[in-house]
Parts: C-alpha cells; sequence; structure tokens
C-alpha cells in the first residue's frame, strides 16, 4: 500500500521536519521508493527466529555506582553556552500554545 | 629533509622520540601540507592550528624533561567532524550545528590524545554521516585525492582524503554501514571498523546506535594497529554501555604468519550484480597473493545476505530518527527566528537545519517505528540480524577470515549518483558487518586496471578476533607492495614506507617540509 | 450534583491509579552522575548526558535498579529478570532527547498485590451492595478488559507476546472479595499491574500566561535540573471501587516506600504524583463505561476530592442521557471541580523501539536476593509484631508503624515497657507528638524532644501521677524545654493527689457547700457530677486526681 502525500505529511508534522513548496510530493515519492526497496525484509518476519536488538550478545546488566560524577558536570556558561535563546539561567522557548491558547 | 608524508605514523614517532625532530615541527608540517594540498582537497572543515601546537608542544616539553612519550607521540590526527573535541565545532557538516561547540570531548578523540597525537583538524563527512559519497556535507564537497573529480567515499570521506593527501598520518573515522571501509577503498587508504563495542562511541554523534563504530585510517596496517591499540588501551569506556574490554595486541598481530591460516571467500559475491571487473580481478589478485604467502583459500556461504541492505535501511533510519529527534534548536543547534509557537520553531529549525537526506533518513525512520508498522519491519530486520549473525558464525567455523570486495566499484564523479536508494547500494559489502557487529578493514591492493584508481579489498573477521584484520591485512599489504611501484616511482623507493598505500601522486611532497 | 454516596449506590466506580515516585534518596540520577537536585537553582546539575548533547550516552544507576526490585518486592510483585530499556519518542523540552528512557511491555516488577485495609468513616463509602457475590462478577469483568499494558504502551509489541506469554500473571480466582466487618471496615486487595523504571522529566516555568498556566504563555523556561531523575511508575489495575481506597493506596504505597527509603515522598514537593483514572457503570453491569484521566491530584485530600467530584460529574452526565469522553481532566481544588485538559481522539503513537545504548537486563537470583536481604522491616510487619508482642491497639499501631521515623522514636520510647505504660506511649506519639511538631512548626528529627522523656511520660500517666489534662501539658513543656517530664511535674506542683485520706476533707467541703447540686444528683440528674469533680479539682488546686474525686463523691451521694 502506498504511502499517500496526506501520509507523508501526518509523519512531517509528528517528526516536526516542516515540508515546504516541492517537498512534500519529493518526499513521497522518496518514502516510496524507499519502502518498496525494503519490501524483501518483510519475508523475514519467522516464527522460529528470535530478533537480535542489541548486536554482540551477551552484554547485559551494564550499570554504574550511585557516586556523583564532578568531572562532567557543567557551570552555567557550558549549559547554556550552545543554546540559541536564553533568560536567566534557563532555556528559553515561545508559546507552546500560540495565540489561540 | 624529506616531506611529512614520506613517514609513517610510527616512524613520526620514533623520530620525536628519538629527537630526529621536535613535535612542534611536525605539527608545522601538517599545518602547512594542510596549507599547501586542502584547497583542491577539503578534506578538513575545520583547521585547528592552536590545538595542534599545544599538543605538540606539551610533547616535547615532556620530552625535554625527560619524561617516557606516549606511542603516537607527536603523530597529527584528523577527527571526523561527528566527533566531540573540545575547542573545536562539531558540525557534522550540518547547517543544524555549523555554530556548535564542543562542551566535551569524546572518548575515542580523548585516548588518542592521550596517545599522544596532535589534532590538526575536524574532517568533512556526508550530513550526519548519511551518504557514501562526502557530497551531502552541508559546507562542501571533498575531493578524492587520486582525482579530483570524483568522491573519496563517504560518509568519512574527509578523514580518508586527509590521509590519501598525506596531509595526516592518521585519521579517526566512523562506520554504520561502511562509512569507513568504503572511502578506504575509493582513496586508496587503511581504514578499519573494529567490533561493535570495541572502541567507545561516547562523544561521537549518533546515527545508528546499534550499527555505528569509530575506527582508525592510515596509510599501513601498522599505523592502524598502533591506533586501535590506542583507542583500546584505556579498557572498556564507562561512559558508554555496549563498549567492552579488548586486549591492546594490534601492533603485535602486524607480523603474524598466516601461512596455513584459512581465507574464506563467497562465490557469489564475487558474481554479484553490480561489481564491476577490475575491483573483482583485484580482490581476485588479492586472495591469490595470500594463497601465495601460505594461506588456505576455502569457499564459504553467507545465504541471508541478501536481507542485509534491506534490513539496514529499517534499523538505520529508525535509530536515526530517534537519534535526531533531540535536535530542536532549544538547547542547541540551528534555530529558526521570530516563530510565535514552539511546534512552529521547532518544525521549522529542523526543516531549514537539516539537509535534504538527513530529512529523508529521519522521515522514512519515523514511519518506521509508527504503530503498525514497526511491527511488520523493524521486528522481520531484527530477525534478519539473528539470521546474519549466524551465517557469520557458521562461516568462521571454516574460515579463520573472510575476503570480498569493500565496494562494489572505484570512486565515482561527483554528482555522477543522484538516486539516494541508488546510492545505498554502494554499501552493499559493508553494510552486513554492521548489521551483524564484526569487525572489517579495508587494505589498498593496487589500482583499477581500467580507472587507474584504488581498490580496496575487504578482511572480516570474527566478532572480537579485530587482531585477525591486522595479520591477514598486515599480509595482504606485504603481498601487495608492488602493485604501487609505478605509482611510487624511482625517488620514492627507499624512503618512507616498507609497505602501504603511496600518498595519492598529485599530492605528494607539496608543502610539508619537515624543516 | 448529587453525593458520592447516593452515586455510588446506583453506579460502580472503576478506579486505576498511575503513581509516579522520584527515588529522592539516591545520590545522581538515573543514566548520568549528576547529582539529585533539590532546591538548586536552574540548569545547576546538568551534563552532556540529561542535556541530551549530541554524543552522549546514558548508563544506568544500579542503585536506582536494586531500589525499584526493592519496591517491587515490598508490593509482592514478581521480578522480572529479563527486561529492557525502550525509547518513548514525543517532542516537547521537558525531554532533553525528545523521547524519554522507559521500560518495554516488560517491566521490572509486575504483577504484585496489596491489601488494604479500610476502617472508620471511610469504609462507608463503599455500599453495602459492593460485598459479596456481586462484588466477585464485578472484579472479573472489571479486570478482562485491563489486564495489559497502560494506555500508552496499549500497542501490541510482538516482542511481548513472548515475553508476557512467560509470565505467570494473576490468580484471579483467589481475589478475596471484600467481606464487611461488624465495625464496617473490611479489607480489600488491590493489584499492582507493574511497576517500571524510568526518567524523570525537566521543569517548565511559562511566563506571562495566568498564574503560571501554559495557557496564554508568552515564553516558556526550561530547568533541566529534574531531567533524568531515576523515576518508577507503578500502575494498579483498576480494583478500587471509591476515593477513599483510592486514597488509602496511596498512603499505604507511601508508607512502604518511606519504609525502604527509596524516597522522601513528599507529595507537596512532587516527589510522588499520582494519576487517577475513572469510569462509572450501572451496578450489575458487566461492560466497563469510558475513563477519564485526572490529574493534579497532589495530595491526599486531593486524590480523594478530585475522584470524589469525577465520579459524581460523571453519574451526572450519564443520568442525562449524555456520553463520557476519553479526555484528560484537570483537578482544580480551589474551585472544586475538573476540567478538561485534552481530548485523547486516538492512541498515541510514542514510536516505541528497545533502546540500543543500552544493554539488556537479566537479573540475577544473587542480585534479587541481595535486594531482599536489605529489606527493612515493612509498615504491616511492624504494625503486627506492635501489636502482638507490645499489645497495642491495632488502629494506633497502622499509624505509628507506616513512618519509620515515628516508629524509631516510638520504639526507643516504649524500650522495655509493655502494657499500659507501652498503650500510653502509643497515645502520646499518635495524639500528642504531631498536635505538638505541627504547632510547633518543626520536624521530628529537628525538635528537642526525646524518647525517654515520651518514656518518662508515659509511666506518670500510667500510673496516675497526673491526669491526662496535665500530661497534655507537660508534654509541650518538655518538648519545647528538653526537660525531664518528673521535673516539670515536680516544679510545677502538678504531682497528683490520689491519697483518700488527704482528698476526702475537700469531699465533704465541697458537698456541703453545693448542697442543691448535691440533691440534684440525689434526684437522679447524674450530669451534675461533673460540676461536682471541677469543683473538688478548684478547691485542690489542680492536684488532685480527679478520678479519685469521682469515685468519692459516689460514694458519698449514694450512700
Amino acid at each position: 500500500m502506498a504511502l499517500t502525500e496526506d501520509d507523508v505529511r501526518g509523519i512531517a508534522d509528528y517528526a516536526r521536519i516542516a515540508l515546504e513548496g516541492d517537498e512534500l510530493a519529493e518526499m513521497c515519492a522518496y518514502m516510496n521508493d524507499a519502502v518498496e526497496m525494503l519490501e524483501p525484509i518483510l519475508a523475514y518476519n519467522l516464527p522460529d527466529v528470535d530478533p537480535t536488538f542489541h548486536p554482540i550478545g551477551g552484554l547485559s546488566n551494564v550499570m554504574r555506582d550511585d557516586a556523583p560524577d564532578a568531572a562532567r558536570a557543567f557551570t552555567i556558561d557550558e549549559a547554556l553556552g550552545n543554546a540559541a535563546s536564553t533568560r536567566g539561567r534557563s532555556f528559553r522557548v515561545p508559546s507552546i500554545l500560540g495565540e489561540e491558547a | 629533509m624529506a616531506t611529512l608524508d614520506t613517514l609513517t605514523a610510527r616512524q613520526i614517532a620514533a623520530g620525536v622520540r628519538d629527537g630526529a625532530f621536535s613535535a612542534t615541527e611536525v605539527a608545522r608540517a601538517a599545518l602547512d601540507a594542510i596549507q599547501a594540498r586542502d584547497a583542491e582537497v577539503q578534506a578538513f572543515l575545520q583547521v585547528t592550528p592552536e590545538l595542534a601546537l599545544e599538543a605538540a608542544a606539551r610533547v616535547d616539553a615532556a620530552r625535554a624533561a625527560g619524561e617516557p612519550l606516549p606511542p603516537l607521540a607527536g603523530v597529527p590526527l584528523a577527527v571526523k567532524d561527528n566527533m566531540n573535541l573540545a575547542g573545536t565545532r562539531t558540525t557534522c557538516a550540518s547547517r543544524m550545528l555549523e555554530h556548535y561547540e564542543s562542551p566535551y570531548t569524546a572518548t575515542c578523540v580523548a585516548r588518542m590524545l592521550d596517545a599522544g597525537c596532535v589534532p590538526v583538524g575536524k574532517a568533512n563527512m556526508d550530513e550526519f554521516a548519511f551518504g557514501s559519497s562526502t557530497d551531502s556535507s552541508a559546507f562542501h564537497p571533498t575531493n578524492n585525492p587520486w582525482d579530483t573529480a570524483r568522491v573519496p567515499g563517504g560518509s568519512s570521506g574527509g578523514s580518508a582524503a586527509a590521509v590519501a593527501a598525506g596531509e595526516v598520518a592518521l585519521a579517526l573515522g566512523s562506520d554504520t554501514g561502511g562509512s569507513i571501509r568504503q572511502p578506504a577503498s575509493f582513496s586508496g587508504v587503511v581504514g578499519m571498523k573494529p567490533t561493535y563495542g570495541a572502541v567507545s562511541r561516547y562523544g561521537v554523534v549518533a546515527f545508528g546506535s546499534s550499527l555505528d563504530q569509530v575506527g582508525p585510517f592510515g596509510r599501513t596496517v601498522e599505523d592502524v594497529a598502533l591506533a586501535m591499540d590506542a583507542l583500546v588501551a584505556g579498557g572498556r569506556d564507562p561512559y558508554d554501555s555496549t563498549s567492552q574490554d579488548v586486549p591492546p595486541r594490534f601492533a603485535d598481530a602486524v607480523d603474524t604468519d598466516i601461512a596455513g591460516m584459512r581465507v574464506g571467500v563467497i562465490p557469489a559475491f564475487m558474481d554479484a550484480d553490480g561489481l564491476t571487473p577490475e575491483v573483482r580481478r583485484a580482490v581476485e589478485g588479492a586472495a591469490h597473493s595470500l594463497e601465495a604467502a601460505g594461506a588456505e583459500l576455502v569457499e564459504v556461504e553467507l545465504p541471508h545476505l541478501d536481507a542485509a541492505i534491506a534490513a539496514y535501511y529499517v534499523i538505520g533510519p529508525a535509530e536515526a530518527f530517534s537519534n535526531l529527534a533531540r535536535f530542536d534548536g532549544i538547547r542547541y543547534g540551528y534555530r529558526e527566528p521570530d516563530c510565535a509557537t514552539l511546534a512552529a520553531q521547532s518544525s521549522l529549525s529542523r526543516a531549514h537545519g537539516f539537509g535534504a537526506e538527513a530529512k529523508r533518513r529521519q522521515m522514512l525512520g519515523a514511519y518506521l517505528l509508527s504503530s503498525g508498522v514497526y511491527d511488520k519491519y523493524y521486528y522481520a530486520a531484527q530477525k534478519a540480524r539473528t539470521l546474519i549473525t549466524e551465517d557469520y558464525a557458521r562461516a568462521f567455523d571454516r574460515a579463520d577470515v573472510l575476503l570480498m570486495p569493500a565496494a562494489p566499484r572505484t570512486a565515482f564523479k561527483h554528482g555522477e549518483i543522484s538516486d539516494p536508494t541508488q546510492m545505498y547500494l554502494s554499501d552493499m559489502y559493508t553494510i552486513s558487518l554492521n548489521i551483524a557487529g564484526n569487525g572489517g578493514i579495508t587494505v589498498p591492493v593496487g589500482l583499477g586496471e581500467e580507472s587507474g584508481l584504488p581498490v580496496g579489498a575487504q578482511l572480516v573477521a570474527p566478532a572480537f578476533a579485530d587482531e585477525r584484520l591486522i595479520a591477514f591485512g598486515a599480509a595482504l599489504e606485504r603481498a601487495c607492495a608492488g602493485a604501487w611501484d609505478a605509482v611510487r616511482g624511482a625517488a620514492a623507493a627507499g624512503e618512507g614506507a616498507r609497505f602501504g598505500a603511496p600518498v595519492a601522486p598529485a599530492f605528494a611532497g607539496k608543502g610539508g617540509e619537515l624543516a | 450534583m448529587k453525593e458520592l454516596n447516593e452515586v455510588l449506590r446506583d453506579w460502580e466506580a472503576v478506579i486505576g491509579l498511575e503513581i509516579h515516585t522520584e527515588l529522592t534518596t539516591l545520590e545522581t540520577k538515573m543514566f548520568c552522575g549528576c547529582k539529585l537536585s533539590h532546591d538548586d537553582e536552574p540548569n545547576t546539575n546538568v551534563c552532556p548526558v540529561c542535556l541530551g548533547l549530541p554524543g552522549a550516552l546514558p548508563v544506568p544507576n544500579k542503585r536506582a535498579i536494586e531500589y525499584i526490585v526493592k519496591a517491587g518486592l515490598a508490593t509482592n510483585c514478581e521480578i522480572q529478570k529479563h527486561s529492557m530499556f525502550y525509547r518513548k519518542h514525543y517532542f516537547y523540552p521537558d525531554m532533553a532527547k525528545n523521547f524519554q528512557t522507559t521500560q518495554g511491555p516488560v517491566a521490572f516488577a509486575m504483577h504484585g498485590r496489596l491489601d488494604l485495609e479500610v476502617t472508620g468513616r471511610g469504609a462507608a463509602e463503599r455500599p453495602e451492595c459492593a460485598f459479596g457475590a456481586a462484588e466477585a462478577e464485578s472484579l472479573a469483568s472489571a479486570s478482562a478488559g485491563a489486564v495489559g499494558l497502560p494506555a500508552s504502551m496499549a500497542r501490541d509489541l510482538p516482542e511481548q507476546g513472548g515475553a508476557l506469554a512467560g509470565l505467570s500473571g494473576y490468580d484471579t480466582a483467589s481475589l478475596a472479595v471484600p467481606e464487611r466487618r461488624e465495625d464496617g471496615s473490611y479489607t480489600v486487595p488491590i493489584r499492582i499491574l507493574r511497576i517500571h523504571m524510568e526518567e524523570d522529566a525537566a521543569k517548565m516555568v511559562h511566563v506571562g500566561g495566568d498564574e503560571g498556566r501554559i495557557g496564554g504563555a508568552a515564553e516558556s523556561l526550561i530547568d533541566y535540573n529534574r531531567c533524568g531523575t531515576p523515576l518508577i511508575e507503578l500502575v494498579t489495575e483498576p480494583d478500587l471501587r471509591t476515593p477513599e481506597e483510592a486514597r488509602l493506596f496511596m498512603e499505604k504505597l507511601r508508607r512502604i516506600f518511606l519504609a525502604l527509603g527509596i524516597s522522601d515522598c513528599s507529595m507537596e514537593k512532587g516527589s510522588m504524583r499520582c494519576d487517577g483514572n475513572v469510569s462509572l457503570r450501572r451496578r450489575g453491569d458487566a461492560r466497563l463505561g469510558t475513563k477519564t484521566e485526572l490529574k493534579n491530584l497532589n495530595s491526599f485530600k486531593a486524590l480523594h476530592d478530585g475522584l470524589a467530584y469525577e465520579i459524581c460529574r460523571q453519574a451526572e452526565v450519564l443520568e442525562a442521557g449524555g456520553e463520557i469522553y476519553q479526555e484528560t481532566r484537570h483537578w482544580e481544588p480551589s474551585r472544586k471541580r475538573t476540567v478538561v485538559m485534552r481530548v485523547k481522539e486516538t492512541a498515541d503513537d510514542y514510536r516505541f523501539f528497545p533502546d540500543p545504548d543500552l544493554a539488556p537486563f537479566d537479573l540475577t537470583d544473587e542480585f534479587i536476593e541481595h535486594c531482599r536481604a536489605e529489606l527493612p522491616e515493612l509498615p504491616d510487619e511492624r504494625r503486627d509484631r506492635y501489636v502482638r508482642e507490645l499489645g497495642i491497639k491495632r488502629a494506633d499501631a497502622e499509624q505509628i508503624a507506616g513512618d519509620p521515623e515515628v516508629a524509631a522514636f516510638f520504639e526507643e520510647a516504649v524500650g522495655g515497657l509493655a502494657g499500659k505504660e507501652a498503650q500510653t506511649v502509643a497515645n502520646l506519639v499518635v495524639n500528642e507528638l504531631p498536635a505538638y511538631l505541627r504547632g510547633a512548626s518543626v520536624a521530628l528529627a529537628e525538635s528537642a524532644l526525646r524518647p525517654e522523656q515520651v518514656a518518662g511520660l508515659a509511666k506518670l500517666l500510667a500510673s496516675d501521677a497526673i491526669s491526662s489534662n496535665q500530661g497534655h501539658e507537660v508534654f509541650e513543656a518538655m518538648a519545647a524545654s528538653g526537660d525531664d517530664p518528673e521535673r516539670i511535674v515536680d516544679a510545677r506542683g502538678m504531682r497528683q493527689v490520689s491519697d483518700a485520706g488527704a482528698l476526702q476533707p475537700i469531699v465533704d467541703e465541697v458537698l456541703e457547700r453545693c448542697a442543691e447540686q448535691a440533691q440534684q444528683y440525689r434526684d437522679g440528674n447524674q450530669k451534675v457530677l461533673g460540676f461536682l469533680v471541677g469543683q473538688c479539682m478548684k478547691a485542690s488546686r489542680g492536684s488532685g486526681n480527679p478520678k479519685r474525686f469521682n469515685e468519692l463523691l459516689r460514694a458519698a451521694l449514694e450512700a
């Protein structure tokens, strides 16, 4: 079943990627091509094969001690240094709900 | 005095240790070579003379104080620009991170610096490592030093090109589907992807968390072995849950005698659609030269490898979508100005901060993870992963290593492949290792008979048997030494590396005089 | 709107809770070594990991895993050895990575149970029809649709089929149907679906809007101090039937978590937070109604009152022929109502998948047994011991045992005492202690009060050396000054006179003076005795034992 432009618009809204101008049509064509390329994988939904979510099995229960790591703690300048908009000691974002809310 | 590009990393470190030249002289020579060559190669996004000279001065001060020097003291290093290094920007070749100042240093970079390396700059790449050409860098393409009309491969194309052009002796890259091994093949250098977990991923901007692995580029297998020792010498990284202990015994493996050991070849791979005759002949020649060195050739099968590309393009985009969700313009990265709402700010920042391929991969990933779709695709891909891993395990019952092409062809021209799904096929020989997790190395074996461009052969070892990559890689390098005679020419004979790939001829000796 | 009791006679309320608890007693966050923030300035405790910087990777806090295993053991859950962390994606800046690291279909702890003792007036909320055979059917039908994953994870992940198939699940047949006891109290089992591990979100401050609300705010400020704080989420089965049961469940869970020492459990500070799901159905109906989710139930009172309001609201809508929509509603305590926050038309698609950056867990028997060995005596066990060994009244024992700090104080005070003296210590700890602490606005640990003082005062009271009114005065005085109760009693001349020889002349004098009242008593007005005792107390300047006066007066009047 091919993805429609509406489907792709919905995914773009979810993924917070604005598609402008011809991008929607292009993205739609790409996604359908890509999904078609992935078709062979559907044959691998085999009932008697376990999935491998983590390559190189055998690793489990990896944990650290509950001890403070001062070496990685940021100063306030380091913490905010790459942010485009801050106020005081905080990161700043515009209105979450917008005018109509 | 010689130019720096005639020396291997081992020779540079030895020269610094012995006092033949200072680390500062080496750093100046490397910066000079970059100055002379990089306008044409464009391997670097950022050159860091201050960091380089500071690091070199520390090495020289340590030597003056009589302290023992670390194994790679004074060796110039290029770092792929998806690796954090405090004091540099880490841009991932994206507008999204154009002004991003690294607030910390990646473990892999820190370990190379601990081993004495001198960081000369950040290397170009495909944006966020999505690509096989380095053409998707938001800032500029990188040119293949062997033919500047062509791509160096990707995504670690800047790292590969910097080594191929003789700008540095060592570079770090990352490999999610072949991003070290394919550009190594295109650019005529050695490039190694160790087993997943061998090298810490902490501080390397993630693309596919279950696929990504860091590894080194060099012009000799021995240099790559020294870099691997540096990367694993600190043991497992407590900042990376998936990292594991690997003993630093790579350099020891360089002189291993491979006589009597078994090299597996996969007939189906050598007959695959898309494999060019010159690459096929070069890899067959490599197999025969290993046989001549005493190895036994055996045929093995990897029956589920046809699922690898599809599995990769399910798992990779899904993980990429998730990993790149954090780029919303709030804590860091490009922020669209003057947006009335948060939703508009996020969507436009991401729309304008990411390039086309980064957006395509995330969109595909968001689709593949969605309800109803995930079950069909992601789950099947992880089952295929199980089967592919089992295929490799069976193959290694019969062979110590496998030999195969690293890429189906030699370097293509800028813009030659425009269809993204076609581009994905250039990783056909490398992708399965990222799915299964075990390691591989690309070793240059000569120039293609038709293209005259470098061809690399790929060796593959079982998980956490990466020292075999060094052993067989070094053997292959010795066996192929003659293939480069014509390139090196009489002038270079006897100087520099005993073996290994030569610097691309157009750049050899250009700047970089070791004063 | 109808009253709750009236509504619950016609309608059955089916209530489930989702309770988030921050593991505030840990040193560091869930996936990085940042210190947990208490009252720090914004963005003080942040690092590459909890700010979600490119390249940062998570490493789980071992003690947090121990804590959730303990929480599971203490609530009778099965500890799941094999589980994984998942990524739950949603774009909101309180999650630095735009996904939350949480657990998948299999949580560390699953399928537990707590038995609630519902006593006192609150027990009356459950109507008589909700006991016995009808309730057995209700339990079975309410669970059938509910056992499984919370709505946020309702998607049928293929891997859960295999993983969940291995779980033994509940033995629903053995679930006891509550029976009402003579005093109106009853015990009801509440099943726990799961307790999973996750990370808390950042705090956001909405600026420029009305009262810090998000609507109308011009901008929002983000503080990542809390981001990454270890958080456990407990999800109950919808086994609760009254707001009082919900409140008691929350209280009981809080006491258990306090005993485990895994959190400060402050609802005020938000370290323990509760959301409620509630739906109504007609008594006897097997089908579940549409549920609403309630937020902002941030105190025991809010939990009770919010649910009570919502039950009454739904009943009113349904009785008027209206429809309940699946929506999230916000409890406004000041206006005593719930208002719509968000209508859920479709299930959210969080694009869950196993986090590749975190290795799976295969907890060993050794790990689990180590956690079990570290479990403290839990409130129920402690309560039973107080009743069994000290003869304390069950209700007092329950209250003392619930607070580890109070329990420790009590045990020190009661050391070596038994019988009446032990119960008197309990009375002081249950009644005088909280009253004093509240009045003085001081915490137990910071007050000057010592357990020996309470023991001393209990002895004075138990031996009738002072009256209970005097006891109250002595308690206040000794708590404030730190003096021994004996000294206070002596200094104030309080020691009570019980000797009949000393008291009889006073009784005689009062009866003579108040002949009129004495005659009233003899004529049958027994209430006047209190007046006469008061006169005796006054005449003795408060030093006489009122009980003895009472006895002597009766003896004289009834002779």
